[in-house]
């Protein structure tokens, strides 16, 4: 089957549907060209200590202390 | 006054090019007579610095000598980590003490964050020239 014999039955598709498409081409593709993907069950970390903001004034009092420290 | 030193951004990935460029700073971290030089991640989204545990041994560090607890988030919440000032340099600015939290994670890299690296020193990054300068902060007249 050609691609111009697909374009009609894609176009009938729901736009539910299309997106599904969309996605799974995008990821058929990167696997093609090897392009790793993050993966729905992997656990991936994310060191940065955000919005540590106990921490950021236990940090300071430290350094305040210290620096008064003769 | 002194002039800002210019840094190249580091190709964490050479597949990737773009994509994988970081901005790690070489830092010297003193403690008593230990000395490392390691790269430090431009953390500017990390409220705190972070000292990986290795790295914290290398510097002499005993984790039951730390009194100071410190609580981290994101995935560094479930590791307990423990306040550490130590010494820090960036190339031949004068040192300056840095305050971290010292984690028993053995994979982050050092973070350079906003409590306290980035309180001691100016960073401007030019991330369309893959580039970054640091300087020392200004003193108050």
């Amino acid at each position: 089957m050609s691609l111009t014999e697909l374009f009609p039955a894609i176009k009938m598709l729901p736009r539910a549907d299309k997106l599904r498409l969309m996605q799974f081409l995008l990821i058929d593709l990167a696997q093609e060209e090897g392009v790793p993907l993050l993966a729905a069950d992997a656990e991936y970390p994310i060191w940065t200590p955000l919005h540590a903001f106990e921490a950021a004034d236990t940090l300071l009092q430290m350094l305040k202390t210290h620096q008064a420290e003769p | 006054m002194t002039r800002p030193v210019r840094f190249a951004y580091a190709d964490t990935e050479a597949s990737r090019a773009e994509g994988s460029l970081l901005a790690y700073v070489p830092i010297t971290l003193r403690h008593g007579t230990h000395v490392v030089t390691v790269p430090g991640l431009l953390d500017t989204g990390s409220t705190v610095n972070v000292l990986p545990y290795p790295l914290g041994l290398q510097l002499g560090l005993v984790w039951e000598h730390q009194p100071t607890r410190v609580y981290l988030t994101g995935s560094l919440v479930r590791l307990p980590a423990r306040g550490v000032i130590v010494s820090g340099q960036v190339a031949s600015f004068p040192p300056v003490e840095l305050a971290f939290a010292w984690t028993q994670s053995t994979e982050v890299p050092v973070l350079l964050g906003q409590v306290n690296f980035f309180m001691e020193f100016d960073v401007c990054f030019f991330r369309s020239q893959a580039a970054f300068e640091i300087n020392p902060k200004r003193k108050a007249n």
